[in-house]
């Protein structure tokens, strides 16, 4: 089932009241979020990703298309009840302790007061904040903001949660620690809707990505659809390969290059790499290891968003 | 949300400080007024007996109410202006209101209860004000004087009517400085419109012009007559002969002009992209 569906949804903005030219934040996306899963949305800065989600929480108002979430229209109110969002560069009234924000947003949730305390102090205990529940957040950092952010969004049970940027300013551990939670609660059945830049992160917890450029949909892929592996391996051995094995491998035809102590070989199948370690080993060479190497995310994601600049 | 900006001005000292104002002025007026047993009518204001001008008999209690009331009407709107300017904008920074309006709140709901809730705190203020000036009044010189709290239903009224044009302004600005600055200046431009027979007139002698001006005093809250109807509830004051009664047309006139800002600011603010 579908947690998300949108069909052609664009939105254009008025750079100013005297300006008639129209920005194009959003230029007929369509997308299929499917329940349960974790959804990255990827771009550059200015592609749209932010808006996207704001459209979806009807913070701002679509110029065409439509879509539904959840099973309702966009605009419905019963959205808002079954989401949480974790928006980038938000703010928290200072004057309020972590508890307190918890317990403000909760009611604002529509959640009753009774319920929260105790909803409100696992939360702090899940994102490491148990400590500060009693500090105004005008005193925290970044990281602690956000991981009280996150807390924020959970703090409804949503379905569906959205996160835009949810590790900006987090430190390494905080990462891991956040990226469990996205699992923990993935196994719960939650959709997580993941806006971030950066790409590794995304690669270790996303079922599915799309990446947006200019407001348009390049390519909606699985995780494994971009980071395929390629037949290209890297034989790494203990000195660099002397020059008259380059000679007859070449001389075999086979596409191997040197790369310091490594031979990199662009084979056909697993024979022709299994021939090629023959040879080496019929020389008396030893093998440390043998890599198969993979397009990551980020190489993906530069050559579609080059492709995707130079139309 | 309505609780939460009452909160929002208590934490951030707003409110605590026109208390303490207020709480000033009533140890004030509670250690210097007072009625001295051996003369009959007799003041005293630290001592100073108060005395009637020459060749007039009136009442001096009812003098130093009505004045007091008069003057602080005016500041009671200015500091609530500044206390409250700023609680519309600091709603739609960026970063607050994508977190506000991401809740299962309709701009509307989220609108009039943060508009209640910054009137609420200022009606709050104005009641402790008014109800400590009668209570000192009445403790220290025995004078319950029932006009001074009705008074502070009508002021809590004109705060609440003079809001719709800080709420409109502020969301078409998204600025506290702008909205302060248009929100001071609308005290003027109330005041001009109310004696527009006298002055904006006399500028421009074309009837097109003064019926704009006319359908201007009607359409916008009438802030200036509503202060001024609001002193009238205390008394006039004695000696000057006042020809002035209290009318309540100006109350009147506001609720539908103040009613249609509201309505136009909730529809503006239902329409806007944050």
């Amino acid at each position: 089932m579908s947690a998300i569906q949108t069909f052609n949804l664009s939105k254009n903005y008025r750079p100013g009241a005297f300006k008639k030219k129209n920005i194009v934040a959003l230029d007929k996306v369509s997308l299929d979020v499917r329940e349960g899963e974790i959804f990255g949305l990827l771009g550059p800065n200015g592609a749209g990703k932010t808006t996207f989600v704001k459209l979806i929480l009807s913070i701002v108002r679509p110029s065409d298309g439509s879509a539904t979430v959840l099973g309702h229209p966009l605009g419905a109110l019963a959205i808002r009840e079954q989401s949480g969002y974790l928006p980038e560069n938000h703010r928290y009234p200072g004057f309020l302790t972590a508890f307190e924000t918890l317990m403000f947003f909760g009611r604002l949730s529509g959640l009753a007061s009774g319920d929260l305390k105790s909803k409100a102090a696992s939360l702090l205990e899940l994102v490491g904040l148990s400590q500060w529940a009693k500090v105004r957040t005008k005193r925290f950092s970044k990281g602690m903001l956000q991981r009280l952010g996150l807390a924020q969004a959970l703090v409804n049970d949503p379905r569906l949660l959205f996160l835009d940027e949810p590790t900006d300013g987090v430190d390494p551990i905080g990462r891991k620690e956040i990226r469990d939670i996205l699992v923990q609660l993935k196994s719960r059945g939650t959709t997580i809707f993941l806006n971030s830049h950066l790409l590794s992160e995304v690669e270790l917890v996303c079922d599915r990505v799309v990446i947006l450029h200019k407001g348009k949909v390049l390519k909606t892929a699985t995780m494994a659809e971009l980071t395929t592996s390629q037949p290209i391996y890297e034989i790494q051995l203990e000195a660099p390969p002397p020059a008259d094995l380059l000679q007859e491998l070449a001389a075999r035809t086979y596409d191997v290059t040197p790369r310091g102590s490594a031979l990199v070989a662009r084979v056909r199948d697993m024979a022709q790499l299994n021939a090629i370690i023959d040879i080496l080993r019929a020389r008396g060479l030893t093998i440390g290891t043998v890599t198969q190497q993979k397009t990551s995310l980020e190489d993906s994601f530069i050559t579609l968003i080059q492709g995707g600049a130079s139309e | 949300m309505f609780r939460f900006t009452i909160s929002e001005a208590v934490r951030k000292g707003t409110l605590i400080f026109y208390a303490a104002i207020a709480t000033l002025i009533m140890v004030f007026f509670a250690i210097g007024i007072s009625r001295p047993g051996d003369t009959p009518g007799m003041i005293t204001f630290f001592g100073m007996p108060m005395p009637s001008p020459p060749g007039h008999q009136f009442d001096v209690v009812q003098f130093i109410i009505v004045t007091l009331h008069r003057q602080s009407v005016f500041w009671i709107v200015v500091f609530g202006v500044f206390g409250t300017a700023g609680l519309i904008p600091s709603l739609l920074e960026k970063g607050t209101a994508e977190l506000f309006l991401s809740k299962p709140l309709s701009r509307l709901h989220l609108m009039l209860a943060r508009a209640a809730g910054a009137v609420g705190g200022i009606a709050l203020n104005i009641v402790y004000f008014t109800a400590g000036i009668w209570l000192v009044f009445g403790l220290k010189l025995g004078v319950w004087h029932a006009g001074l709290l009705l008074s502070s239903l009508a002021l809590a009224y004109t705060f609440w009517c003079y809001f719709s044009v800080v709420t409109f302004v502020a969301l078409i600005t998204r600025s506290t400085g702008f909205t302060v600055m248009l929100a001071l200046s609308y005290t003027i431009i109330s005041w001009g419109l109310e004696l527009r027979e006298r002055g904006l007139y006399v500028l421009w002698d074309n009837v097109v012009y003064q019926r704009v001006l006319d359908g201007l005093y009607y359409l916008l809250p009438q802030l200036n007559a509503m202060l001024s109807n609001s002193s009238l509830i205390v008394g006039t004051i004695p000696f000057t002969h006042e020809t002035a009664q209290f009318t309540i047309m100006p109350f009147v006139y506001s609720l539908g002009s103040s009613v249609l800002l509201y309505a136009g600011s909730i529809w503006y603010f239902s329409r806007q992209d944050y």
